[in-house]
C-alpha cells in the first residue's frame, strides 16, 4: 500500500487537490449566489441545488475546457514547433512526427511496448494519436457543456430583468459567452507560454519540468 | 506538465452538467406552467385571494403599497389575462418565462415553497428591450 501510493503519489495529490478546491468553490459559489440573490431580492437555494444548477456547472466547464484547450495545443503544437533552451521542446533536429525507429513502432516496437503500438493499420493510428484525440474530446465536451449551462445561467439573469431568452445558437454568438471562454484562454496561453520560456533560463533542482541545475541554457529537451 | 482531472472524472462531470443544463427541466416547466395557469384561472373566478397565493411575496407587497389595498382587491383591478393557457414555458435556474395561448407572458420565481409569479401581463417593446408588465416586481 505505501509502495502504491509513493508510486502514485503524483496523480494522488492532484486527485485530492482537485477535490478539495472543487469543494472549496461550491461551498465559496454558494454562499456568493446566495448574497446576491438575497440583495436582489431573488429566492435562494440550497448546497445540494447550487450544485446541480447550471450556475455552478457554468462555473466549473469554463475552467475545464481551458484547461483541456491548453494541453491538446501544448501536446500537438510541440510535435512541430520548438522552444531553444526549454525543456518543455524536443531537440532542435526532431521537429515533426518523427521515424518509426525513433517511435518505437511496427517492426521497430519492443517486446514490452503496448500492443497497439506494434500492429500497423487502423489500431496504430489511433494509438499514436490517443493522447491527442481524449484531450481534444474533453476539451470539445466541456466546452460544448459550458456553452449549455453558460446559456441557461446568461437566460435566467434575462428573466431576472423580463428581458427574452436566447436560444443556444444565438447564445454561443453573445459576447457573454465569447469573454468566458476568452479570458480563460488568455490565461492559459500565458501560462504554457511562461512556462516555456522561462525554464530556458530558471531552474528547479530535481523537477522534470526543468533541465538540470547545472545545464547550459541552450541546451534544448533535456529534462532533469 | 500534470493533468489536474482524472479523464474518467471529466467524461462524468461533462455528461452530469449537460444532464444539469439540459434534462430534468421538463418537470419543473410543466410545474411553473400550473402556477401560471393557476393564477389566471382565479383571475377568472375574480378570486382575489387565491390569485394573490400565487404570486411572489415581493411582487405581492409592492402592489399593495402602489394601490394601498390589499392584494386580493388590487390584483383583480389590474388588467391582466383571464384564464391563460399556457403555451409554452422555459425555465432557467430559478427562473421561467411563460407565453400565454391568449397573448401575453408570465415570468416566475422559484423559492423554497415552489414557483411564484413574479411578473404578469406583459408584452414585449422592442428587441433586447424588457418587457413591459401589467404587474411587476
Amino acid at each position: 500500500m505505501r509502495r502504491f501510493l509513493r508510486d502514485n503519489s503524483l496523480s494522488i495529490v492532484f486527485l485530492l487537490l482537485f477535490l478539495a478546491a472543487l469543494f472549496g468553490q461550491a461551498i465559496a459559489g454558494h454562499a456568493d449566489f446566495n448574497n446576491n440573490a438575497q440583495s436582489h431580492g431573488d429566492p435562494t437555494m440550497s448546497l445540494g441545488r447550487y450544485v446541480l444548477s447550471s450556475e455552478f456547472g457554468s462555473a466549473v466547464m469554463e475552467n475545464w475546457q481551458s484547461e483541456y484547450l491548453q494541453f491538446t495545443l501544448f501536446i500537438l503544437l510541440t510535435v512541430w514547433l520548438l522552444q531553444r533552451g526549454s525543456p518543455e521542446s524536443k531537440r532542435l533536429d526532431e521537429a515533426g512526427r518523427e521515424s518509426d525507429q525513433a517511435q518505437k513502432v511496427g517492426p521497430h516496437a519492443h517486446q514490452n511496448s503496448p500492443r497497439w503500438a506494434k500492429v500497423a493499420g487502423i489500431r496504430r493510428t489511433l494509438y499514436e494519436n490517443s493522447l491527442v484525440l481524449v484531450m481534444g474530446t474533453f476539451w470539445l465536451g466541456t466546452w460544448l457543456a459550458q456553452s449549455i449551462t453558460g446559456a441557461a445561467q446568461y437566460n435566467a439573469e434575462q428573466l431576472d430583468h423580463h428581458q427574452d431568452p436566447l436560444s443556444w445558437s444565438h447564445y454561443i454568438t453573445s459576447a457573454s459567452f465569447w469573454e468566458n471562454t476568452l479570458e480563460n484562454w488568455q490565461s492559459e496561453f500565458l501560462a504554457v507560454g511562461s512556462m516555456a520560456i522561462l525554464a530556458v533560463y530558471l531552474r528547479q533542482r530535481g523537477s522534470p519540468e526543468s533541465k538540470p541545475v547545472g545545464a547550459p541554457h541552450g541546451a534544448t529537451g533535456l529534462e532533469g | 506538465m500534470t493533468h489536474c482531472v482524472g479523464p474518467r472524472a471529466a467524461s462524468l462531470a461533462c455528461l452530469l452538467a449537460l444532464a444539469l443544463a439540459g434534462c430534468g427541466t421538463a418537470d419543473r416547466e410543466d410545474d411553473a406552467g400550473a402556477v401560471a395557469e393557476r393564477f389566471h384561472a382565479a383571475l377568472e373566478d375574480a378570486d382575489g385571494p387565491a390569485a394573490c397565493d400565487e404570486l411572489n411575496e415581493e411582487t405581492a407587497s409592492k402592489l399593495e403599497t402602489q394601490a394601498k389595498k390589499p392584494c386580493a382587491d388590487a390584483i383583480l383591478s389590474l388588467e391582466l389575462p383571464r384564464a391563460g393557457t399556457v403555451a409554452d414555458t422555459r425555465v432557467y435556474v430559478t427562473s421561467a418565462f411563460t407565453t400565454l395561448v391568449e397573448g401575453g407572458s408570465d415570468f416566475l420565481d422559484e423559492g423554497p415553497d415552489g414557483w411564484s409569479v413574479s411578473a404578469a401581463g406583459c408584452v414585449p417593446t422592442a428587441p433586447s428591450q424588457p418587457y413591459e408588465c401589467e404587474l411587476e416586481n
